[in-house]
């Protein structure tokens, strides 16, 4: 059943190019003959290692546990032998340690034990067990997102997926949408709420046609508008209620799960299966054969290109993750992570290369902000050093970091750079 | 292998800043040729004096800050260019040669340049250019003005306009003055036989470039709707008659200055609903100042305007998602203090 959804005024809307990708099925990628699976896939402490070099795993065997409670479960995504622990950089800067396993290429699976009866408090204790995180992005552990404070009375399953070119959520709502609803129904069900709102933009109208018939579950179709996915303004539109600045989706008595977190409850709770691959999408003008992979977690950024058929001769950046909010890459030396939804390469025709010029004051940032901010001032203050001036005049501390600013800024300032440091900035002073 | 290094987010926008100089450019266009018409060799000199002096001395300004020309031919985003012509715009076609070079220069160097260049200007270049003219020269600005010479198009006008020779006040001055109306609204609309700057006696040229601006999204519309309409409502009520509302709005250079000027980013706030309350203090100080000086005042009072703009873009800011409004803080403060006081007396009773 459809739901009337509300338009939030700011945003813009960006060409989502999702064509390229959104007609390829998921497509399961055989596993490669090493992984280098990331201690820390998620926000908060990064797991502790329980193998050392040298152990013999299968495909599923827990590998490193969570330290602490914000922190979550890794298992192993091949089978074979665990041939060093090491400390490799990320994407985004700074490093990690991985646990690399050499690949047996029998795939010999493991699986976690049976649950039982399927209470609240069993779907919150195997979610933690699995090592769900929340897949959009984030990465926070989603068992703690479980247990909220406050009462919640709706569980939005967020599948906007408003970066362009993205379609891996797209993807999964057409060819499982029973899963995903099994999977929606369960978080709800640890959650202890009735409604379940499936938010799907309208530039996907197969995925809404599959998810209105199902039954219990409510689809709200959303305008295309970027930042739609992000969780405040999703609220909004699917609710009308407004998270206010420093609050919790839960403090409005709603919480947001993505489509591939859902599917990654679904398979723990129903096939006893932990979080060991993800689906990804690997597309850009500079991919031969853009294709939704679904990825053995640790397989190398270069191994999906290649099975992807490689890089155009125009090849031009790399990114991990979406367009708006990813990071270029340095090289295709890195490996998935539980939160990779998407690996992008570009040609120079689409990669944004011009250097920024002077702020005209022209206002486009604070006409598209969707938190009602103001980028030109909080760049003015920040790049003048005078961060409490960003915080209290552009209001630095509420930006969600989706960068519509800098998309229409005719200047091409790196405003979301600028907030960044901002905050970083104040983080340090405190 | 090459592998680009960017920032988020990594694709853009198609709009520059150079694109958005242009556009300006093309609206002015309508307005420039017209005025060429209508005025003349002599405007289309006095223009291109001033565009070539404007471009001059910002090119000549950043050498001898020891920019590299490579630098300066790279960054050159036509804002002197769009300087440049405006200012022509505001002066009469007949001022001498040295009046558009030395404004222009004033501009450039003064204005802009000395404050840091493009977008850190206090005020606007060109109309402070003007302001510049109208003091240094004030001989040829004030009592210069002349009707142009279409007498083959339109003598009925020209002849209705003063009966002789057309050197002299502006329609706006004789309005003003109390001399009442001399030329009627369709040829002030035009332009036709009124005198007046080389850009801003036809309307219409105007309007066709302000329709484009908004088109292509350069400007919103509301915002010399505004400040024309409220200028126009001001002047009726301080001369207690409706029917000074489109010869008022209709005469001087309030639509080169309300489409052109007043919109010009850099000197105006930052957020929508302080333009709105900015244009229409425009509209109020203008008209005002009008009827107290009994002269053409568009200039001024955006200059005057352009210095509080600073104390709007502090004070006018917009409410952050989800953050209660106004009236919710006060119902929040009071539920507060109601709680507060329900639970004092169980307090007390415990005690």
């Amino acid at each position: 059943m459809k739901i009337k959804t509300k338009f939030f005024a700011r945003g813009v809307h960006i060409p989502d190019k999702k064509s390229l990708s959104s007609g390829c099925p998921i497509r399961e990628l055989p596993a490669p003959e090493t992984v280098a699976i990331a201690l820390s896939q998620h926000i908060g402490k990064p797991a502790r290692p329980v193998v050392t070099v040298g152990d013999v795993v299968e495909h599923g065997t827990l590998i490193a546990e969570a330290d602490g409670a914000v922190s979550a479960n890794v298992f192993a995504s091949v089978s074979g032998k665990v041939i060093a622990i090491e400390n490799r950089p990320l994407p985004r800067g700074g490093t990690t340690d991985c646990v690399v396993i050499e690949s047996d290429g029998k795939d010999s699976e493991t699986t976690l034990p049976p649950l039982g009866e399927i209470t609240p408090e069993n779907i919150v204790a195997r979610i933690r067990e699995a090592g769900i995180v929340g897949m959009g992005g984030a990465g926070f552990p989603t068992a703690v997102k479980m247990s909220p404070k406050t009462p919640v009375d709706t569980l939005i399953i967020n599948g906007a997926e408003c970066e362009p070119y993205l379609t891996c959520d797209h993807r999964l709502m057409i060819e499982k949408t029973d899963e995903l609803v099994d999977g929606a129904k369960l978080l709800a069900k640890a959650l202890g709420v009735e409604r379940i709102i499936f938010a799907v933009e309208l530039n996907k109208p197969d995925a809404i046609a599959k998810l209105d018939v199902c039954e219990g579950v409510l689809v709200a179709e959303l305008r295309k508008r970027y930042p739609m996915g992000s969780e405040k303004h999703l609220i909004y539109s699917c609710t009308g209620r407004r998270v206010p600045p420093g609050k919790l989706p839960a403090d409005v008595g709603v919480i947001v799960e993505n489509v591939a977190t859902a599917f990654a409850v679904y398979e723990a709770v129903r096939l006893n299966k932990p979080l060991c691959d993800r689906v990804m999408t690997v597309s850009g003008e500079g991919v031969n054969e853009p294709a939704n992979l679904r990825v053995r977690l640790g397989t190398s950024y270069r191994y999906l290109l290649d099975a992807c058929g490689g890089e155009t001769d125009d090849a031009f950046a790399y990114i991990a993750g979406g367009p708006m909010m990813g990071a270029t890459l340095l090289s295709t030396d890195f490996h998935t992570r539980k939160t990779d939804s998407g690996l992008l390469v570009l040609t120079a025709r689409q990669a944004s290369i011009s250097a920024p010029t002077a702020c005209i004051h022209c206002g486009r940032c604070a006409e598209v902000c969707p938190m009602h901010l103001l980028p030109m001032d909080i760049d003015f203050y920040t790049l003048a050093g005078d961060y409490d001036g960003a915080r209290d005049r552009g209001g630095a501390l509420n930006c969600i970091e989706c960068g519509t600013c800098a998309y229409v800024c005719p200047a091409n300032r790196a405003l979301v750079q600028s907030i960044q440091m901002c905050k970083q900035k104040l983080r340090e002073r405190r | 292998m090459k592998y680009l290094v960017s920032d988020s987010p990594h694709i853009r926008g198609k709009r520059t800043t150079r694109g958005i100089m242009l556009d300006v450019l093309i609206a002015l266009l309508p307005a420039t040729v017209v005025g060429c018409v209508y005025f003349g060799g002599a405007a289309v000199a006095s223009i291109a004096i001033s565009v070539a002096a404007a471009v001059a001395s910002e090119v000549v300004f950043r050498l001898i800050k020891r920019e590299k020309i490579q630098d300066i031919l790279r960054g050159f985003d036509f804002t002197s260019v769009v300087t440049g012509l405006l200012l022509a715009l505001t002066l009469p076609s007949q001022a001498p040669w040295y009046v558009p070079m030395l404004s222009s220069v004033f501009a450039i160097v003064v204005v802009k340049m000395l404050f840091g260049g493009t977008g850190k200007n206090l005020v606007n270049p060109a109309i402070t250019g003007r302001v510049f003219a109208f003091i240094a020269f004030q001989s040829v600005m004030v009592s210069g003005w002349i009707a142009p010479s279409m007498i083959a198009i339109s003598p009925v006008a020209v002849s209705g306009a003063s009966g002789s020779v057309s050197t002299g006040a502006t329609q706006l001055t004789s309005i003003l003055g109390g001399t009442g109306l001399t030329v009627s609204n369709l040829d002030l609309f035009l332009g036709t036989g009124v005198a007046g700057c080389i850009g801003e006696t036809c309307k219409l040229a105007l309007l066709i470039g302000g329709v484009y601006l908004v088109v292509r999204r350069v400007i919103k519309w509301e915002y010399p709707v505004i400040y024309i309409v409220v200028t126009g409502l001001v002047a009726s009520a301080i001369g207690k008659d409706i029917g000074l509302f489109v010869p008022s709005i209709l005469s001087g250079g309030l639509f080169l200055g309300a489409i052109f000027m007043a919109t010009d980013y850099v000197t105006s706030p930052h957020t929508r609903a302080a333009n709105w309350i900015y244009m229409a203090l425009l509209g109020v100080v203008t008209a005002a100042l009008r009827a107290a000086t009994k002269i053409e005042v568009v200039s001024f009072a955006i200059l005057l305007m352009n210095l509080l703009v600073p104390l709007f873009n502090a004070y006018i800011r917009p409410r952050t998602f989800g953050a209660p409004s106004f009236v919710g803080q006060m119902k929040a403060k009071l539920a507060a203090a109601r709680e507060k006081r329900a639970q004092n007396p169980d307090k007390e009773d415990a005690q």
